[in-house]
């Protein structure tokens, strides 16, 4: 086996696969990186057996072969030489020769065969959907800060891909709060999926400038993302996910518009006065143009904030700050909906023009 | 069959490196194997292609060697392979807002509480031994901390006072997910107290235990001889209570019976109702058989299940394990388990017990049990120790020989069957309430029986 291939390219290929690839004692094979050359096409590939990614690398020289090497070693090997070198690799047996210029290693590896089959994902029952790289990561991440890492609740933690109505969606809930982000509409193919939001982490991290679409592929127990050369296959989580549009409340008794940053800035304030009693703080709407947040602790003092805006209703609700700080960093405009009822009925919010993002809270008992 | 899994597993664990081993078949589990076409769950698809790419044929070899036909292997992913609680999941959308509200209170994480998740009161099969105590516990669900408090369970071992002290426990926690609860058996208690001396930090264990919403303490009776835990468990007991907290305690016997138990801790102990579990009836011991079957999912007649019950006469525990034991034979033969019984296969020690006993065995181990010989105890006696070891053989005659009262009364030399027929109603009336000749009473069984 033999490549050769740019400083740049081959350390932004070893750097998006060797994050998966530490920290696995039991099987030492899966620290390290399988180098592939098969036809000329150059892969580099590295799993953690819940996920694995896949990097294709461009190369002009290369001659057919496979060898494993451990990835985080090579990959700080490859970083720390000069830019714009070229790299040789080549390998007889399991040893490994990486040469630049005048720089040269010899890394011990080990034989390809050691290291796991991976899935394939079955073209012909897949289900694909492509999605403007800006709006996926947007998506991805207003959504993903409510998934749980509960492990107990598997099946929240992960991010839920599904398509009602000919929208593709995705969800995450911890049971304290529950985000949805309308991705894509008028799609055809139908799809309910948990993808686990610890490889949605690594799509994100793996993004780059130079890609515009993400192709997403399921199967039945299987996601595929591909992102110009990376591809990320994952598992998905076994489990049923709750009914969650169920929790979105169909009205609620105050609904108001807010100017977001102004919110945020009297949550914030709120919030310090909270920490004793972890985070719980009160909104309140009062006839006929007054918001209020309030917050007590009881060896500090207190704070109110009121917020000027229209009231048709007066109702009264407390939350986590913590939780509705997080909430207004996710919305985007700079008005939102404000949306709540006095008891036990969840909170909710959105922007106030576009309804492609909704973001609820459930209130804490008084 | 999942024995058979073991078997296969423990033959591929020789074959390949420990690391592969416990890295690919970790979490699999045998789901069938009908016609000849296995089918082995996997944690999930990144197993599927390398079981099947490079451990086919060692799998394959493996069973074989374990007496199963393999026509094909197919793997398939199955949760219920992955080490995680399933059915807390399948939560519905008006559930997850009730059950999820979070309050105030500070989180308390399961692993620390103690609690087994196994235990609820749903697999807690609920019998005419044990119906008094499952109401009380249902009622502390409702409303922890105010009727029965503090709950005082006692019982002989292996019947399930546990069970039923986590059960409560798992509930409440399901009702209220913040609510702080510990469960620690009273050995771990005085270890702690013990350790925490030792550090110094004697005031930080009474600290910890007093921010608790629920306390339950397990087998209270190995509180002998610990006087100073017995002190520390005093106060934090008065603290609670004062708090109207919960508190659950379990124990073989009354706190009243427990050397060296002081009398102010033992009448506290009690004062929120003393609750026993016995042993279980022929017909609860079939229905708690049943609800194993139904909960392992195991086929096994209704003759089976009733030979069963009817010999094994010691608890629960054992009852359990002499139906494992059925079922693991059955699955190794190849029988049902009622085949297995009928033609003698089973040689389960305790069914031993079968063999029909003699009366005058068991007035013999009477007699011994209480020390008398045996003429003394069959004679005219009315000295009362002497008259309550006749009226108790006659009381394990008539209940475990079901022998008629004029027959006994010819074994245990009394005259009259009227005088038999007083002296089991007699047992039966002191057994309400004396509680050593209750224990008495069970002591001698296990002697008969052992």
């Amino acid at each position: 086996m033999e490549i050769e291939v740019t400083q740049e390219k081959l350390s932004r290929a070893l750097n998006n696969v060797s994050r998966i690839a530490i920290g696995r004692v039991t099987l030492p094979v899966l620290n390290n990186v399988l180098i592939r050359v098969d036809k000329k096409k150059v892969s580099l590939t590295t799993t953690n057996l819940d996920m694995a990614v896949i990097d294709f690398l461009p190369t002009s020289n290369s001659k057919d072969g496979t060898v494993t090497v451990p990835a985080k070693l090579l990959a700080d090997f490859v970083s720390n030489l000069p830019k714009g070198e070229t790299i040789k690799i080549s390998a007889s047996d399991t040893k490994v020769t990486i040469s630049a210029g005048r720089y040269s290693s010899t890394i011990n590896g080990a034989l390809a065969d050691d290291f796991p089959e991976l899935p394939e994902l079955d073209e012909k029952k897949a289900a694909t959907f492509k999605i403007n790289i800006d709006d996926f990561k947007a998506g991805v991440s207003e959504v993903i800060i409510a998934s749980s890492n509960d492990l107990t609740r598997p099946a929240l933690t992960g991010v839920f891909f599904n398509t009602y109505d000919n929208t593709l969606a995705i969800a995450a809930t911890d049971g304290y709060r529950l985000a949805e982000k309308k991705l894509i509409s008028g799609v055809e193919s139908e799809i309910k999926a948990i993808v686990p939001s610890s490889s949605l982490q690594e799509v994100l991290r793996s993004l780059s400038d130079d890609v515009e679409e993400i192709e997403i592929s399921f199967t039945e127990d299987l996601v595929r993302f591909r992102l110009g050369e990376v591809e990320i296959i994952s598992k998905l989580i076994d489990a049923s996910y709750p009914d969650y549009l169920k929790l979105i409340p169909k009205e609620n008794d105050s609904k108001i518009t807010l100017n977001r940053e102004e919110l945020s800035r009297v949550t914030k304030l709120a919030a310090l006065f909270a920490r004793s009693v972890g985070g719980s703080i009160v909104c309140e709407t009062k006839l006929p143009d007054t918001f209020s947040v309030k917050s007590i602790a009881n060896e500090f003092g207190e704070n109110a904030s009121d917020i000027e805006t229209k009231v048709e209703k007066e109702s009264k609700t407390r939350l986590n700050s913590r939780f509705l700080i997080d909430a207004l960093n996710a919305l985007e405009e700079k008005d939102i909906l404000f949306e709540f009822s006095d008891g036990v009925k969840p909170i909710v919010l959105r922007n106030k023009k576009s309804d492609k993002y909704v973001h609820i809270i459930m209130p804490l008992n008084s | 069959m999942y024995d058979v899994w073991k078997n296969a597993l423990a033959e591929i664990e020789q074959k390949i490196s420990p690391a592969n081993f416990s890295t690919w078949f970790q979490n699999t589990s045998l789901l069938s194997t009908e016609n000849g076409e296995i089918k082995i769950g996997v944690k999930n698809t990144f197993y599927v292609k390398q079981l099947r790419a490079r451990y086919l044929d060692i799998i394959k070899t493996a069973l074989e060697n374990n007496g199963l036909e393999v026509n094909s292997i197919d793997f398939e992913v199955n949760s219920s392979s992955k080490p995680k609680v399933r059915s807390r999941e399948v939560t519905k959308a008006d559930d997850l807002i009730k059950k999820r509200t979070p309050s105030l209170k500070n989180n308390s994480t399961t692993s620390e509480n103690g609690l087994n998740q196994k235990y609820t009161l749903e697999t807690f099969v609920v019998g005419s031994n044990n119906d008094l105590a499952v109401g009380a516990a249902r009622s502390i669900i409702d409303a922890p901390g105010s009727r029965y408090n503090p709950f005082f369970l006692y019982g002989g071992p292996g019947l399930g006072k546990t069970h039923l002290a986590q059960a409560i426990g798992n509930e409440l926690l399901k009702r209220d997910p913040d609510l702080k609860i510990l469960y620690t058996p009273i050995s771990h208690f005085y270890s702690d107290f013990v350790e925490s001396i030792r550090n110094g930090k004697g005031k930080e264990f009474n600290r910890k235990f007093q921010k608790l919403d629920c306390l339950i303490i397990d087998d209270f009776q190995f509180i002998v001889g610990k006087e100073k835990s017995q002190e520390e468990f005093f106060n934090i007991f008065n603290d609670l209570y004062q708090l109207n907290k919960q508190i659950i305690i379990t124990s073989d016997r009354l706190p009243s019976q427990i050397k060296s138990v002081d009398e102010r801790l033992a009448s506290r102990l009690t004062m929120g109702g003393a609750f026993d579990i016995q042993l279980p009836k022929f017909e609860d011991k079939c229905a708690i058989l049943r609800a194993k079957a139904d909960q392992i999912g195991a086929e096994i007649e209704p003759e089976a299940i009733e030979y069963i019950a009817e010999n094994v006469n010691t608890n629960i525990r054992d009852l359990e394990g002499e139906f494992s034991t059925i079922l693991l034979m059955s699955e190794v033969r190849g029988l049902t388990p009622l085949e297995l019984i009928r033609n003698g296969s089973v040689s389960v020690s305790r069914s031993s017990k079968l063999r029909p006993l003699a009366p005058k065995q068991v007035v013999e181990k009477v007699a011994k049990y209480y020390n008398l010989p045996v003429k003394e105890m069959c004679g005219k006696s009315r000295v009362a120790n002497i008259k309550t070891a006749r009226q108790v053989a006659m009381f394990i005659l008539s209940k475990e020989l079901s022998m008629s009262t004029p027959k006994i009364a010819s074994e245990v030399g009394v005259k009259d069957h009227t005088t038999v027929m007083h002296g089991i109603k007699k047992i039966e009336q002191d057994l309400k309430l004396n509680f050593t000749l209750r224990d008495q009473i069970a002591e001698i069984k296990e002697k008969i029986y052992g």
